[in-house]
C-alpha cells in the first residue's frame, strides 16, 4: 500500500478536526476535534518514521510524547468544561459572551 | 556522567520543589488534626522562595563549560539561553509576589494554583535551549495547559471559567498546527534537530528548491507561535481572557508566555530559513499588532481591557524587531523584552493594589493624584513608557527597535509604527487618546464619589520600586542592558 494513501488520510482528518474545532458549537465537540487534530499528527510521524528512520525512529518518539501530552491536555479540557457545566448548566460554546465589549 | 546532572539542575529543582510544594499543600490543609488550614500563603512563600532559589542556580550555572555534552542532543545551553531564562524567572518571582494580597482579599483558599506557577517555568526553562522540535513541542504545550488551568482557577466565578474554556481552544488549536508544522519538516526533511534542520534548509530559499513539504512545515510552526504570543490576526479570544481571569494571573500569562516563545521562535527563525516565508508573516503580523494596539483600546472602559491591548501592541512592535534577520534585530527583540517585561510587572501591579471593592472600570481611578499620589506617579509612569514618551525605556525600546527596521531594509515598518505609536499617545480634537487619558483620568478628573484605596502591601511596593526605576534609570544609563542583550544576540547567531 502506498504510504501517499496514509498521509492523504492524516491531513484529511487534521482538516476535519480543525473545521470542526472553528465551527463547533458544544466545547465537547470542540475537545473531540482536538484529539482528532492530534491523533492525525500521530498518524504522519509514525507513517514518516516507517519510511525512512529506521536506524533512529524519532518518528515514534514523538508520537508516543504526542500521545501522553493529548491524553493529558483532554483531562484539562474536561475538567475545565465540567467547572462551566457546574456553574451554568450548560457547556455551549456561542453562549460564552459574558466577556465581549 | 554526574555532569549532566549538573547541567539540568535548575530543572530537577523546580520539578522536585513543584512535586513537594503539591504534596505539602495537600496533606497539611486536609488533615484534621490541624483543623484544615487553608495553606495558601504557605505554599505561596515556599513557590516564591523556590523561583528564587531556581533563580540563584540558572545564574550560578558553571554549566557553561560543559554545553559541548549536549550539543547533539536536545538543548544547547550558551549565553544567550542563560541570560534569556533568567528573565522569566525574574518575572515569575514579580508575579508570585503580587498574588499574596489577592488571595488574601478574595478569600481564595486553594494552595493547588499555586503549584500551577512553578510548572510552567519550567517548562519555560526548557523552551528556551530547545534546540529539536520534539524538545520544543514537548516543552511549549505542558507550559500552555498549565495556563489553561490558572485562568480558570477561580472555580466559582463565570468569568474566570469562561476565560478558561477560551484559553483552552485558543491555545490547543495551534499547538496542533505548531505539532503539524513539525511533523510535516520533519517528513521532508528527515530532521528533527535544528542543527540538522540548519544544514538542510541553507539553500532553501536561494535555489529555489523549494518543496511544499517544508513550506507547509514552516509555515504552520510560524503561525502556531504566533498564535501562541496573540500576535495580531490571530488573537481571537485573548482579550477576553485577559480580563476574565484573576489579575495576577493575566500578568503571568502576558508576560510569560510572550518571552519564552518569542526566544523559541527566534531560535527556530535563525536555524530555519529566514527568506520570504517567515519574514513577510512576521512583518505583517508585526503591522497589524501596532495597528491594533493603537486603535482598539480607544473605546475601551475597563482596566484590565485596554492592558491586554496595549500589551497585544507592543509585543507587536517588539516582533519588528524580531522580522528582520540582522544582529541588531535580535538585540532589540531582547531589550524590548526586557523593558516589557518591567513595564507589564509595573502596570499589572498597580491594578490590584487600588481595589478597595475592585477596580474594573477606568472612571474608577478618577482623582488618583489627590488621594495616592505615589501610586499615580507610578502608574503614569508606567502608561507613559508605553506610549514611548523620551525619557522613559518605552521610547529606548521602541527607538532601538524602529532603527534595527530601517537597518535591515523594512522602510515601510518603521513609518507605520511610529505613526501608530503617535496615535496611542496624543490627542486629536475630540477623540479620546488612549495612555494619556489614563493619566488625564487621574490627574485631572473629579468622579462623584471619592473612592478611598487601602495601603498597598509590602510585597508590591517594593517590586513597583525596582520596576519603575529599572524603567527610569534605563535611559540615561542603558549601557549594561546593551552589552547583555548584544551578547546574548551574538551567540544566538554562533
Amino acid at each position: 500500500m502506498m504510504f501517499e494513501h496514509v498521509l492523504f488520510l492524516s491531513v484529511y482528518l487534521f482538516s476535519i478536526g480543525i473545521y470542526g474545532l472553528i465551527t463547533s458549537r458544544k466545547m465537547v465537540r470542540a475537545l473531540m476535534c482536538l484529539e482528532l487534530i492530534l491523533n492525525s499528527v500521530n498518524i504522519n510521524l509514525v507513517t514518516f518514521s516507517d519510511i525512512f528512520d529506521n536506524r533512529q525512529l524519532k518518528g515514534d518518539i514523538f508520537s508516543i510524547f504526542v500521545i501522553a501530552v493529548a491524553a493529558a491536555e483532554a483531562a484539562i479540557g474536561l475538567a475545565i468544561v465540567s467547572s462551566i457545566h457546574r456553574n451554568r448548566k450548560s457547556t455551549r460554546i456561542n453562549q460564552s459572551n459574558l466577556l465581549n465589549n | 556522567m554526574f555532569n549532566l546532572f549538573l547541567a539540568v539542575s535548575p530543572e530537577i529543582f523546580i520539578i522536585n520543589a513543584t512535586f513537594i510544594l503539591l504534596i505539602h499543600g495537600v496533606v497539611f490543609s486536609t488533615s484534621k488534626k490541624d483543623d484544615y488550614p487553608p495553606l495558601v500563603s504557605n505554599v505561596g512563600w515556599l513557590g516564591l522562595l523556590s523561583v528564587i532559589t531556581l533563580l540563584l542556580l540558572a545564574a550560578g550555572a558553571p554549566l557553561l563549560t560543559i554545553a559541548h555534552l549536549f550539543r547533539n542532543n536536545l538543548f544547547r545551553r550558551d549565553n544567550s539561553t542563560y541570560f534569556c531564562q533568567i528573565l522569566p524567572l525574574l518575572s515569575t518571582a514579580g508575579t508570585i509576589s503580587m498574588c499574596f494580597d489577592s488571595f488574601e482579599q478574595e478569600r481564595f483558599d486553594a494552595s493547588e494554583s499555586i503549584v500551577l506557577i512553578p510548572l510552567p517555568t519550567r517548562s519555560m526553562l526548557l523552551m528556551i535551549p530547545a534546540h529539536d522540535s520534539i524538545a520544543m513541542y514537548l516543552a511549549i504545550e505542558p507550559q500552555s495547559l498549565c495556563f489553561y488551568v490558572i485562568a480558570a482557577s477561580k472555580r466559582k466565578s463565570e468569568f474566570s471559567t469562561e476565560a478558561g474554556s477560551k484559553y483552552l481552544i485558543l491555545g490547543a488549536f495551534p499547538s496542533g498546527i505548531l505539532l503539524f508544522g513539525c511533523d510535516m519538516i520533519y517528513g521532508s526533511t528527515g530532521a528533527t534537530h535544528f542543527d540538522q534542520l540548519a544544514k538542510i534548509l541553507t539553500g532553501y530559499e536561494i535555489t529555489g528548491a523549494r518543496s511544499s513539504g517544508i513550506f507547509m512545515g514552516i509555515l504552520s510552526i510560524a503561525v502556531g507561535s504566533l498564535f501562541k504570543i496573540t500576535a495580531v490576526p490571530l488573537y481571537m479570544w485573548a482579550p477576553d481572557i485577559y480580563e476574565g481571569s484573576p489579575t495576577p494571573v493575566t500578568a503571568f500569562l502576558s508576560i510569560a508566555p510572550k518571552i519564552s516563545i518569542s526566544a523559541n521562535m527566534s531560535r527556530v527563525s535563525i536555524v530555519g530559513s529566514y527568506g520570504g516565508t517567515l519574514q513577510q508573516i512576521f512583518f505583517f503580523c508585526s503591522i497589524a499588532s501596532m495597528i491594533l494596539g493603537a486603535l482598539a483600546a480607544m473605546a475601551q472602559t475597563k482596566v484590565k481591557r485596554p492592558l491586554a491591548h496595549s500589551s497585544i501592541g507592543h509585543v507587536g512592535y517588539i516582533r519588528t524587531g524580531f522580522s528582520c534577520g540582522t544582529i541588531e534585530g535580535i538585540q532589540s527583540l531582547l531589550i524590548g523584552i526586557f523593558i516589557y517585561a518591567s513595564m507589564t510587572i509595573d502596570a499589572f501591579a498597580i491594578v490590584p493594589a487600588l481595589r478597595q471593592t475592585r477596580v474594573k472600570y477606568i472612571a474608577d481611578l478618577g482623582a488618583l493624584a489627590k488621594t495616592n499620589p505615589i501610586s499615580a506617579m507610578t502608574f503614569s509612569i508606567t502608561m507613559f513608557s508605553y506610549a514611548g514618551i523620551p525619557p522613559l525605556a518605552g521610547f529606548c525600546s521602541k527607538f532601538y527597535l524602529f532603527f534595527a527596521a530601517l537597518g535591515c531594509g523594512a522602510y515601510f515598518l518603521a513609518p507605520v509604527g511610529v505613526v501608530t505609536s503617535v496615535i496611542g499617545r496624543w490627542a486629536a480634537g475630540r477623540l479620546p487618546f488612549y495612555y494619556i487619558r489614563l493619566a488625564k483620568r487621574m490627574f485631572f478628573d473629579r468622579p462623584r464619589t471619592w473612592i478611598l484605596y487601602e495601603p498597598m502591601d509590602r510585597d508590591k511596593s517594593l517590586l513597583l520600586a525596582m520596576t519603575s526605576s529599572f524603567i527610569t534609570s534605563s535611559f540615561p544609563y542603558p549601557s549594561p542592558l546593551f552589552d547583555l542583550t548584544h551578547q546574548m544576540a551574538l551567540s544566538s547567531y554562533l
